[in-house]
């Protein structure tokens, strides 16, 4: 025991408490700073020092306290669990976001989408069937055929321009996904070297923890913590980060909609991801991205534009090839050969049915309303065209299926989303609730921290004094 | 696992309550504004599917609506042609009986009953082409302008109409009705025709031929009359009693696509002023809840 080992003792305590004191300010400095992870000083007592020799009776007591760790005070469980629930609900609300879309661009129920349209248009030839005479009649048929082809069109435009917002940010998410793994990774070194130097890297921990927890958001990332320090991140099993080495994934295939969604789906244009070193497809079991690209996958895959695409194609046709078989049973009022065998529809060649189809006659008289046999004012041809509309199998009643199915999907998802989102709530809350910083808490430890440094302070002062007695007050006897 | 609470997950829980309180407030009240249960397909698919049925029924049944009451000004104006027909008739047999008299009559009274004829032939004819609209009654997918021909061309009295073919109205999907009558049957055609028969007449009045052999053709051509008059009042009960009851369609759809369609104003008043309320209890709540720290009782 050497006579001031008191004193270093008791300034061992100063230095702890002091940074213990630090890492307090700290915690309250980011009391609100997102992704910070609180830090607590560990301390550990410096016990007495031996001497090793036989018989040695050390009877000192310890020589104070040591920092020994700056902790993060995080759970890596909770932060997985975390990134899983985030990667589910990204997913869930990236579907249920596209279905609502496309909700919103058809436009039903109500008196202004498409099935309202088909109906005038159906109304419209019985009016030609009960005046097949009036000329009125028959312009007003083709201006509401005008207005459901223009319809069908518009609504085909919107899927598309839906499906061309898609695409677009697949390729964001994408670049997005490649930059935070490049952070990451930068990180991963950064943190190496700081740990194998001896210093603390909580703060850039925390960072890459957020940024994790991004990737889980976009591509359904996984973490794994590795023994030096750095962490792999895993996207469906295949390491997108490790170390600070990053693998990078590609978005391929058509930025046009007609060769994207082709069928049978086309090898090269259908959009899809790989991994950019060796190509190998990549599937994602999660996140945003998972959503985006289900979206912009053919219809025979299961993308809910596709099939909504391929609803408005099939009506295209449907009524186009519905009307054509009657009408050109009919007769016009034009002169022969004109007179029979005229198409009401007609298709442009080389595009989409939605968009190529357009009414074939511009002159009301080729409206052929009658049959030919039963006199000129016959309407029986338009009557049969305005029945259309009945039965199963009918232009409507498809359209009407596909609007119901559209609204059982979209419902389930927005319901998936919302469980989803609750679940992921949950998780954040449990993950917040033991990372975030507590002010009473912080309080509480700086009482403590001061009155252990006052304390620390005052077996100084006593040291000093009974050293003080020691040098100038002893040997003075008879002076 | 027992939570730690700290400031930020109080904060955290205030906010996501405070949010999912205004997003039910904010649906509430779209709904309330527009009026609309059924806003997209997933707010009741079912429901949607069935109010797009509806609204289809309800379309198809304003039209039949409209077909209908064309068809009724249609058999309207047969009705009145043949009543003035059959009535013509009656005074052109009443003529011929007249006529026949003839040891009372002299070849002038003859003679002015034959012109009297002749007019009553005009009157029938002009009432044979009959139109609505621009169309022949009684020739109804015909476009020539007269259903029967006048007596001087090379075809006199020849009708225009299609034998067989009709002026259809469709009351429902699986209901049609015949709007227009077949003058061949009320009025003959060509030699046969009841103008050719009161022409003869007139003629036999003019060259001194008994004529009350006759009076049994009048009555031939009255019947098919009153027999084509009896047809068309059926099909008009049948049109009117449709509309009626197409009238109560229209309205029942209109109540259900209401029912399923449209919010119960009471309803949602309440739920929203529920939501309201406990909206602003979530605010109290969090106004008090942020506020007060350790710092605030250390000195």
């Amino acid at each position: 025991m050497s006579t001031f080992s008191g004193l270093s003792t008791a300034l061992s305590s100063l230095t702890a408490q002091r940074q213990a004191l630090d890492v307090t300010g700290q915690n309250i400095a980011n009391a609100n700073t997102v992704g910070y992870t609180r830090q607590r000083v560990d301390m550990q007592s410096i016990n007495a020092t031996t001497v090793a020799s036989m018989f040695s009776t050390p009877m000192g007591s310890g020589e104070g306290v040591n920092v020994v760790d700056i902790a993060r005070l995080g759970d890596q469980f909770l932060d997985a669990r975390l990134r899983t629930q985030t990667s589910l609900s990204s997913y869930h609300n990236s579907t249920a976001t596209t279905l609502d879309r496309l909700e919103s661009v058809v436009n039903e129920p109500g008196g202004t989408g498409l099935s309202t349209g088909l109906q005038q248009f159906w109304a419209a030839w019985e009016d030609v069937a009960n005046s097949p005479e009036a000329p009125a009649t028959r312009t007003a048929l083709l201006g509401k055929a005008g207005a459901v082809v223009n319809q069908i069109s518009d609504t085909y435009r919107s899927f598309e321009s839906q499906w061309e917002q898609a695409r677009t940010e697949a390729d964001a998410m994408v670049s997005q996904v490649n930059s935070a793994a490049r952070a990451v990774a930068d990180l991963n070194q950064q943190i190496r070297g700081v740990l194998v130097s001896g210093g603390s890297a909580n703060e850039l921990m925390d960072k890459r923890s957020e940024l994790i927890t991004q990737l889980s958001s976009l591509v359904g990332a996984t973490s794994r913590p590795q023994e030096d320090g750095t962490v792999s991140v895993l996207v469906a099993g295949n390491p997108l980060v490790s170390g600070d080495r990053i693998n990078e994934i590609t978005v391929q295939g058509s930025y046009v909609m007609t060769g994207a969604l082709a069928e049978p789906p086309s090898a090269t244009d259908t959009v899809r991801l790989s991994w950019a070193s060796n190509g190998t497809a990549l599937v994602l079991d999660g996140g945003a991205l998972a959503g985006t690209m289900t979206s912009l996958q053919p219809s025979s895959l299961g993308g809910p534009i596709a099939l909504a695409v391929k609803a408005i194609n099939d009506l295209a046709t449907q009524v186009a090839t519905a009307v054509n078989t009657v009408h050109t049973t009919g007769t016009t009022l034009a002169a022969p050969p004109a007179d029979t065998g005229v198409a009401f529809f007609s298709f442009t060649a080389g595009m989409p049915p939605a968009t190529g189809l357009k009414v074939a006659i511009t002159d009301p008289t080729m409206v052929a309303a009658g049959n030919g046999t039963s006199g000129a004012w016959d309407g029986s041809i338009a009557d049969q065209i305005s029945q259309l509309h009945e039965g199963v199998g009918s232009p409507d009643q498809s359209w009407r299926s596909f609007i119901v199915d559209l609204g059982v999907t979209s419902e389930a998802a927005q319901r998936r989303a919302a469980v989803s989102e609750v679940t992921r709530a949950t998780a954040e809350n449990l993950q917040r609730s033991n990372a975030s910083v507590d002010l009473d808490e912080e309080m509480t430890n700086i009482l403590a921290y001061q009155r252990a440094y006052q304390g620390a302070a005052r077996v100084l002062t006593a040291v000093d004094e009974m050293l003080d007695t020691l040098i100038n007050r002893t040997g003075l006897v008879g002076r | 696992m027992i939570n730690r609470v700290t400031q930020q997950t109080i904060q955290r829980t205030a906010l996501t309550n405070l949010q999912r309180n205004l997003t039910s407030m904010s649906t509430l009240q779209g709904k309330l504004s527009s009026g609309k249960e059924l806003q997209r397909p997933s707010d009741d698919p079912s429901g949607v599917g069935r109010a797009m049925a509806m609204r289809a029924d309800q379309a198809a049944a304003i039209q039949a609506q409209r077909n209908a009451a064309d068809g009724v000004a249609w058999l309207a104006q047969i009705d009145t042609a043949l009543q003035s027909s059959i009535a013509a008739l009656r005074s052109a047999r009443t003529l011929t009986v007249q006529g026949a008299n003839s040891g009372s009559m002299g070849q002038t009274s003859r003679d002015a009953i034959a012109t009297e004829l002749d007019g009553i032939r005009d009157t029938l004819l002009d009432l044979a082409n009959t139109n609505v609209n621009g169309r022949l009654v009684f020739a109804g997918t015909s476009s020539d302008g007269v259903a029967f021909d006048d007596g001087t061309g090379t075809t006199p009295y020849d009708w225009h109409g299609v034998a067989g073919a009709g002026v259809m109205r469709r009351l429902g999907p699986d209901a049609t009705v015949r709007v227009d009558a077949d003058g061949q049957a009320a009025f003959g055609v060509g030699a046969n025709s009841v103008f050719q028969l009161i022409d003869d007449i007139a003629a036999d009045l003019r060259a001194g031929v008994e004529v009350s052999g006759r009076l049994g053709e009048i009555d031939t051509h009255m019947n098919s009359m009153l027999s084509t008059i009896a047809d068309v009042g059926i099909r008009y009960k049948q049109v009117t009693d449709t509309q009626k009851s197409l009238e109560l369609t229209v309205q029942n759809f209109t109540s259900s696509i209401s029912g399923i369609e449209d919010i119960d104003l009471a309803q949602t008043i309440l739920e929203l002023q529920m939501q309201e309320v406990a909206y602003q209890g979530a605010l109290g709540a969090t106004a008090r809840v942020l506020q007060p720290t350790l710092m605030d009782f250390l000195r």
